[in-house]
């Protein structure tokens, strides 16, 4: 059972890497990031239950973990606000200052 | 003892000369004569005492030493290279005196006259080469200085074109010597060179060498011979040559360079007499050559083209003696051309200086104001056209006597050359200095008398050098062979009246047609239009090489140009392109963008965890 | 490696594992930003489901709370605050979208093929608590064995929304 759940979080997580190097407008980047932490999170939780000794400590992992995430989810749109009000767009692909 | 030691000095004054004069530059416009003829000066005494003094002495130094392998670098003094060296070094002191006075005005005169001595030093280094390595390392350093001296002015576009049709066609003879002196490298016991080796080794066919190769051997020199003398087919550099300073012409081009094919046959001669074959190879092209370039000459309207081409068969004639077995009468002849074709050569300068005009057909009547070129001119024209007792007539005769023993059609072509050398002197001659004066004569005054008094001295020597061999007394010969066996004893007085009277025949047949106007050569023309077109473009050989030889070597050069552009340098081409591609396309991966380097992350990292764990299977 | 029973565990793991599953996929291939946002909510209930499989019932409800509630509500914002209006048009990038589909699903491959070759022996699951009230479990570890990281982690929360005004506000 737990390779299951592994598997299904190893899933979220490589759509979630394919989300975010591939989106062009940067809210949606934002969002697959948060899925791969979604993933990770799945992870902990799965090792929590079935792993070789079960305890507690993978939830508590994934509570500070989905507090991180959210700080960081705000902080991100945030930045993405101010960007967006210094040069007008979001898409990533014009965000190239530091081109050859 | 004591002149002959110092035999190797003789080229080196004009060498001297030169490195002055080179050194000195331009600037030394009124020394440069003085200090070039004082080179051939110096030359020329040292000459006369070594003939004087008579005796055979040979010296060398060691060049280069490897195992097993050396060449040397001598002199040889033989009673020919001996008179070879006076032969050259006066006519060389002669030109020097006249070319003070026809390049007055020429701003490069001192190049001139380095070039003169250059060229002069290569001559007498030639003549006194003791093996045939040094003979090719004059041999060429010769073909260089004629080369220098036809394209002269080389602001003419004709001068340069001349100079380099000359230098390449005696190039390919040379290639044919250089040949020979490879096989004679390889053939001869110990690697010798030297010709006192060779004469050791092919005389009286011992047989040490095979009959085959000595045959090829004696071709291949005899083809390096073709080429510096002019003979049919590369004889086609000489008469374009003509584009150089009449006193260039003179010296080089009727008295010495030509005269080093004969020369190196005469040196060589033991191999010729080795191979039969090879002997009549060299008769036969002369005596064709001879009648060939006679019959053009008969056409030209240029005074120097008529006189190159008449060069060009008195070689042939030269080249007709050693095939038939006669050196001594090749040598005898080449003594007395070189006399009076310089004399001739000089006079036609002292008219090209009057008037400033070439082609016969604008000159007439010049004899008037020009009496002593005038005169000179014919005692040149006399004694080519082999009237007694000019020189020329004992030369011809020695070879028109030898060539009736071996051969009779050898003699008949000789005897109809004669016939045709006449004719086209006795043209030259009356269209030039008899009838009514033309538009040039008005303008025309004697030469000065830097110019005459060489012109003299050579009269002189053509008018008297004959009497050094008659049949009655054959000093040269004997001195030339060194020994007393005679060629000819006595000789027969048939061949003497014949040859006189086919000489005098064609001078009479000139009167006639030039002077008297009875028989008209332009109804002649008139008649066989076809054969003249093609006698005065000199059966359009020129044309024939530049058909079959220079067309297709040019196609040849288009093709590897393009081919270097294209595919040669396509590929360099190509490859920096694909290098520039590449960068570009791997420049194009640094774009600002962090979504390409998160890609690019991402498959390095899948690489590295494949090589990491991947290990296990692998080892 | 796969062996599973067929019970009525399973059958809810994988009714959430297509929800997952479906709402991840549609979230990367819907052309409309908002529509993105919505599948994305419906991932995070899937994943909520599956917490409560795996008896963490509060992670679960927090899961919930903050990412379905929270941070679904603060992408579409940050959606309509930086809206263009005209901006829908996706050019396609076939050589970027590629080699990112390659190399994700060549991840996807090592990982799958490390979980293969993993040995989970004695790996049956038992329960994570004692006790069977799981929140007042977490809370009792978080408050005697984490209060330092909980610590810090309100301190982060500060700071982070102290940032986030600073950088979101109007110039004045």
């Amino acid at each position: 059972m737990l390779a299951s759940y592994l598997t299904m979080a190893a899933i979220l997580f490589c759509i979630g890497l394919y989300g975010a190097l591939v989106k062009r407008n940067a809210v949606i980047v934002l969002l697959s990031i948060e899925l791969m932490l979604n993933a990770v999170n799945l992870n902990l939780v799965a090792f929590s239950k079935y792993g070789a000794l079960p305890s507690l400590n993978g939830q508590i992992f994934a509570l500070f973990t989905i507090a991180v995430a959210a700080a960081e989810a705000a902080v991100g749109v945030a930045v993405l606000i101010a960007l967006f009000r210094a040069r007008g767009t979001i898409k990533t692909d014009e965000f190239d200052e530091l081109r050859r | 003892m004591a002149y002959s030691e110092s035999a190797w000095l003789i080229p080196l004054f004009p060498l001297a000369a030169f490195l002055l004069l080179t050194a000195w530059g331009r600037a030394f416009r009124s020394g440069a004569p003085i200090v070039g003829a004082a080179g051939s000066l110096g030359s020329f005494v040292l000459s006369i005492l070594v003939m004087a003094e008579g005796v055979d002495y040979r010296d060398r130094v060691d060049w280069i030493k490897i195992d097993g392998l050396s060449l040397s670098l001598g002199y040889e003094v033989t009673h020919l290279t001996s008179l070879m060296l006076v032969v050259v070094s006066l006519v060389s002191l002669l030109v020097c005196v006249y070319s003070a006075g026809y390049m007055k005005n020429d701003e490069r005169i001192t190049v001139f006259y380095g070039y003169v001595s250059l060229f002069v030093f290569s001559m007498l280094g030639l003549v006194l080469s003791d093996n045939m390595l040094m003979l090719y390392l004059f041999w060429e350093l010769v073909g260089v200085c004629s080369f220098l001296l036809v394209g002269f002015w080389y602001h003419k576009p004709e001068a340069k074109a001349a100079a380099k049709k000359a230098f390449i066609v005696t190039r390919i003879g040379d290639a044919g010597l250089l040949l020979a002196v490879l096989l004679l490298f390889w053939y001869m016991p110990n690697h010798a060179l030297d010709f006192a080796g060779i004469q050791n080794v092919f005389h009286g066919q011992s047989g040490a060498v095979d009959a085959g190769i000595t045959t090829l051997i004696a071709l291949l020199v005899f083809m390096g011979a073709v080429g510096k003398s002019g003979q049919f087919p590369l004889h086609v550099w000489l008469p374009d040559a003509m584009e150089g300073p009449t006193p260039i012409s003179a010296l080089i081009h009727a008295a010495t360079m030509v005269a080093a094919g004969v020369f190196l046959i005469a040196r060589t001669f033991v191999l010729f007499e080795a191979s039969p074959a090879a002997m009549d190879t060299v008769a036969y092209v002369g005596a064709f050559t001879a009648l060939f370039a006679a019959t053009i000459a008969l056409a030209q309207h240029d005074i120097k083209r008529i006189l190159a081409y008449s060069t060009i068969s008195q070689l042939g004639y030269m080249m007709l003696a050693l095939g038939v077995g006669s050196m001594t009468g090749a040598i005898f002849h080449l003594m007395t051309h070189a006399f009076f074709k310089a004399l001739l050569f000089l006079a036609a300068g002292s008219i090209i200086h009057a008037v400033h005009k070439q082609d016969i057909r604008e000159l007439g009547g010049l004899g008037g104001r020009m009496r002593v070129t005038a005169v000179l001119f014919g005692v040149g024209a006399l004694a080519l056209s082999g009237i007694p007792p000019f020189s020329g007539f004992w030369s011809k005769d020695a070879i028109l006597t030898a060539a009736l023993d071996r051969n009779p059609v050898l003699f008949v072509a000789g005897l109809l050359g004669a016939l045709l050398t006449a004719l086209y002197m006795a043209r030259l001659y009356f269209r030039v200095f008899a009838g009514k004066p033309s538009a040039a004569a008005e303008s025309a005054r004697e030469a000065p008398k830097a110019m005459l008094v060489p012109m003299l001295v050579l009269a002189v020597l053509a008018a008297g050098a004959g009497f050094a061999d008659t049949p009655w007394n054959e000093w040269l010969s004997r001195w030339l062979l060194g020994d007393e066996s005679a060629s000819h004893a006595g000789g027969s007085p048939t061949v003497m009246i014949v040859s006189a009277a086919v000489s005098l025949l064609g001078l009479y047949i000139g009167w006639l047609a030039y002077v008297k106007k009875t028989v008209r050569p332009s109804s002649l023309k008139e008649t066989m239009p076809g054969v003249s077109k093609l006698l005065e473009r000199g059966y359009k050989i020129d044309d024939l090489f530049a058909a079959v030889i220079v067309k297709p070597y040019r196609l040849l050069g288009t093709g590897a140009r393009l081919f270097d552009r294209y595919v040669v340098d396509g590929l360099v081409r190509a490859t920096a392109g694909a290098t520039a591609g590449l960068g570009r396309m791997t420049a194009s991966l640094q774009n600002g963008q962090v979504q390409t380097y998160g890609i690019a992350a991402v498959l390095g990292l899948v690489v590295i965890i494949v090589v990491m764990a991947g290990r296990r299977f692998w080892s | 490696m796969f062996d599973i029973e067929f019970n009525g565990e399973f059958a809810a793991f994988f009714v959430f594992a297509v929800l997952m599953i479906a709402g991840a996929v549609l979230m990367v291939s819907f052309t409309k930003v908002v529509h993105m946002v919505l599948s994305m909510a419906a991932v995070f209930l899937g994943v909520a489901g599956m917490f409560v499989l795996l008896e963490a019932e509060f992670l679960a409800f927090v899961q919930v709370l903050i990412y379905a509630g929270a941070v679904s509500i603060l992408m579409i914002f940050g959606i309509m605050m930086t809206h263009h209006g005209d901006a829908t048009s996706e050019t396609i990038k076939p050589l970027k979208e590629t080699l990112a589909a390659v190399g994700a699903i060549a991840l996807f491959g090592l990982l799958f093929y490390a979980i293969r070759d993993a040995e989970f022996e004695g790996m049956d699951g038992g329960a994570p608590t004692q006790n069977a009230d799981n929140t007042q479990a977490i809370g009792e570890l978080l408050f005697h064995n984490y209060v330092l990281p909980f610590e810090l982690v309100s301190v982060l929360l500060t700071v982070a929304f102290i940032g986030a005004i600073a950088l979101a506000k109007k110039e004045a």
